[in-house]
C-alpha cells in the first residue's frame, strides 16, 4: 500500500510536470520573445493559481470536470470517461497549482538570455526554430532545469485542491500528503511518522538531484 | 563587376521608441560610415538594414532585389538576407567554442554560397589559435576578431557593423581598424559600419552618411561629408585625431625613443616596449600636426615629414587639411592660415609633429 501511494504520488507529479513544461516554454516564447500583444495578460493568468488558494483551484476544476461541469459531461458522453475523482483528476490539479512556479522560472530565464545573441543567430542564418533550440534553450538551461524541479517538488505537496477534485481515495488517487492527511486524522501515529519521512525523502532527493544536474552543466560549461 | 555600382537602396520611415527615423540612401560598394550622434537613429537605420526591424513603410533594396517593399509586401527575415552583423562586444555564444562560433553560420550556409572557409577566416584574422576555446576568456580585441571571423564565415552579401570600436581600448582600435580595411580590399564585402566617432570614420570609411534626428543630413566621400555645415554642427572637431598602423623600425635607447614607419615615412615617436619589426597602433590629434611650407627650420619638434596637400575643407571655424604621405592623415589649422600657406590641393608641405604628440599602444596579439 505505501509502495503504491509513493508510486501514484511521482505518477502524478511526473505527467503533472511533463505537461507543465511544454506550456511553460510556449508562453515563454510568446511573452518574452515575441512579445504578443496582450502578454501581460497571459502573464497574469499564468501566475493566478499561485495567488488563489488551492481549495478554491480544486472547487473550479471539479465544476469544469465534474459529471455535471462542461468538460466532465463532455469527457463521459463521448468517450464514456471519467475524470473527476480519478488519477488524471489529480494531475490536473497538481499541473495547475504548480504552473505559476514553472512558467515564472521559464520566462526569468528567457528574459537572461542577451537579445543580442539570438539576433546574432539570425543574421548567421538561423531560423526562429534553430535560434530557440540553439542559442535560447542552451543558454536559459539552468533557469528552466529550477523552475521543472520546483514545479515537481509544488506537485509531490499537492494537497488542497487534489482533495477537492481528485478526493481521497486509497490506491486510486491518495498521494502521499493525502494519505498523511488521513493517517493524523485516523490517529495512526506510526503510518504518519513512515510517510512523513517519504515525504521529507522525495523532497531531499528531488533537490539532489537538482543539485546535481546543475553542477554537471557547470563543469560542461567550463 | 564594377566596385563602384550602387549596391544598397533604401527609403524608410519607423517610428521607434519616442522618435522617427525617416531616410533614404544609395549605398556603394566598399565601406560606408553611418555617423551621427547618439539617438540619431543609427542603430534603427541598421537594423530596418538587418531585418530586425520592420519599417512601417518604405524599400530596401540590396543588387536590386528587394529585400523589404512596405508597398509589394516583402519582408525577408533577417537570417534570409544573408546580412552579416557584428555587434559592439561581439555577442559571442557563451556556451560553444570559438571554434563552433565561427562555424555557426558556415554549416547555415549551402555549400554552393560558401566564399570563406572557417580556417582561412581564422587565419586572416589571427584567431587560429583560440579555436578550440571557449569565449570566456578572450579580450575586447578577440573577441571582436571571432565575431567578425563568425560573420565572414557567413558568407554575408554585407556585413554591418554596430560600433565596432567603441569597446575597444587604444591599443587595439588600430589594429582591428586595419583588419576591417584589409577584409573590405582582399574579401570584397560590402561595409557598413555605425559610429559616433569622427576619428572612426576617417580612418575607415572613404564614404560617410550623417543622421541627425532620424534624418540624413549629408552623404558623400568622409571629407567633405565631415566638413558639411550640419555635419559641423554635431561634430567635436577637437577630439578628432588619426588612428594609424605603424612599424617600429628601431629603438633609441640613449636618446629615449622609437623610430616609426607610417606609409611613406618615418617619426620619431616616443619610446614603446614593442620589439623592431612589430606593428603598433598609433593616435596623432589632428590639431597637433603644425604644417609648413617647404623643410622648417631646425625645431625642437623631431619630425617633419613631407607630404601632399589631397583636401583642404573649412568648417566650424577651422580648416581640415587633408593629407597624403602614404597614409591620409587629417590637420586641423586655422582657415586663417590655410590661407596665408595658400593650402591647395596638390601642395608640397611638411608637417611638424612633436614626439610628445604621437600616442603608441603596442598591438599584441590580444
Amino acid at each position: 500500500m505505501l509502495f503504491e501511494t509513493i508510486l501514484l504520488t511521482l505518477r502524478v507529479a511526473i505527467v503533472a510536470t511533463l505537461l507543465n513544461l511544454p506550456l511553460a516554454l510556449g508562453l515563454g516564447w510568446l511573452v518574452v520573445k515575441r512579445r504578443i500583444r496582450g502578454a501581460f495578460i497571459l502573464d497574469v493568468l499564468a501566475s493566478l493559481p499561485l495567488a488563489v488558494p488551492p481549495v478554491v483551484v480544486g472547487y473550479l476544476l471539479l465544476l469544469l470536470l465534474g459529471r455535471r461541469g462542461p468538460i466532465g459531461s463532455l469527457a463521459e458522453s463521448s468517450l464514456g470517461l471519467e475524470i473527476a475523482f480519478t488519477w488524471v483528476a489529480a494531475v490536473l490539479a497538481s499541473a495547475i497549482v504548480s504552473f505559476p512556479l514553472v512558467a515564472r522560472a521559464v520566462m526569468t530565464a528567457m528574459e537572461e538570455v542577451d537579445e543580442r545573441l539570438e539576433r546574432s543567430a539570425r543574421t548567421l542564418g538561423a531560423g526562429a526554430v534553430r535560434v530557440a533550440l540553439t542559442i535560447t534553450l542552451p543558454l536559459a538551461y539552468r533557469g528552466i532545469l529550477a523552475g521543472v524541479l520546483l514545479g515537481f517538488i509544488r506537485a509531490l505537496s499537492e494537497f488542497g485542491a487534489t482533495i477537492i477534485v481528485a478526493g481521497n481515495i486509497p490506491g486510486k488517487t491518495q498521494t502521499v500528503p493525502l494519505a498523511i492527511y488521513d493517517s493524523i486524522q485516523l490517529g495512526q501515529g506510526e503510518e504518519t511518522r513512515v510517510l512523513v519521512i517519504v515525504a521529507l525523502a522525495l523532497a531531499l532527493a528531488t533537490l539532489a538531484i537538482h543539485n546535481w544536474l546543475l553542477r554537471r552543466s557547470r563543469g560542461r560549461d567550463a | 563587376m564594377a566596385q563602384s555600382d550602387t549596391f544598397l537602396q533604401f527609403s524608410v520611415r519607423k517610428a521607434y521608441q519616442g522618435f522617427t527615423l525617416d531616410c533614404a540612401g544609395r549605398f556603394e560598394r566598399g565601406i560606408t560610415a553611418v555617423f551621427g550622434p547618439s539617438g540619431s537613429g543609427k542603430t534603427t537605420l541598421l537594423n530596418c538594414i538587418s531585418g530586425m526591424l520592420s519599417p512601417d513603410e518604405g524599400d530596401i533594396e540590396m543588387d536590386a532585389a528587394a529585400v523589404y517593399s512596405s508597398s509589394a509586401r516583402i519582408n525577408a527575415p533577417p537570417d534570409k538576407r544573408r546580412f552579416g552583423y557584428v555587434f559592439q562586444q561581439g555577442a559571442l555564444f557563451p556556451h560553444m567554442s570559438v571554434r563552433q562560433n565561427v562555424e555557426y553560420g558556415y554549416k547555415l550556409t549551402p555549400r554552393s554560397e560558401r566564399q570563406f572557409e572557417p580556417d582561412d577566416l581564422a587565419e586572416l584574422l589571427a584567431i587560429g589559435h583560440l579555436m578550440d576555446r571557449g569565449v570566456g576568456n578572450l579580450s575586447g580585441g578577440e573577441r571582436q576578431r571571432v565575431a567578425l571571423a563568425r560573420a565572414l564565415a557567413s558568407s554575408p552579401r554585407l556585413l554591418l557593423m554596430d560600433e565596432p570600436l567603441a569597446s575597444l581600448d587604444a591599443a587595439h582600435r588600430a589594429s582591428i581598424l586595419a583588419l576591417l580595411k584589409s577584409i573590405s580590399d582582399r574579401l570584397g564585402v560590402p561595409m557598413i559600419f555605425v559610429s559616433h566617432s569622427l576619428s572612426e570614420a576617417l580612418a575607415l570609411a572613404p564614404k560617410m552618411y550623417a543622421l541627425d534626428a532620424g534624418k540624413m543630413v549629408a552623404y558623400g566621400s568622409t571629407p567633405e561629408v565631415m566638413a558639411h555645415p550640419s555635419v559641423a554642427r554635431i561634430a567635436d572637431y577637437g577630439t578628432l585625431e588619426n588612428i594609424l598602423s605603424a612599424r617600429v623600425l628601431e629603438h633609441d635607447n640613449e636618446d629615449g625613443t622609437s623610430r616609426l614607419a607610417i606609409g611613406d615615412a618615418v617619426l620619431v615617436g616616443p619610446p614603446t616596449d614593442s620589439s623592431p619589426g612589430e606593428s603598433v597602433s598609433v593616435s596623432i590629434r589632428s590639431g597637433d600636426i603644425i604644417l609648413s611650407l617647404g623643410a622648417p627650420p631646425l625645431t625642437s619638434a623631431r619630425n617633419a615629414v613631407p607630404a601632399v596637400v589631397r583636401d583642404v575643407r573649412e568648417t566650424g571655424g577651422l580648416a581640415l587639411v587633408y593629407l597624403d604621405m602614404g597614409e591620409m592623415i587629417v590637420a586641423e589649422v586655422t582657415p586663417g592660415s590655410a590661407r596665408q600657406l595658400d593650402l591647395i590641393r596638390g601642395r608640397d608641405v611638411h608637417l611638424v609633429i612633436k614626439t610628445n604628440s604621437i600616442f603608441t599602444f603596442a598591438q599584441d596579439s590580444g
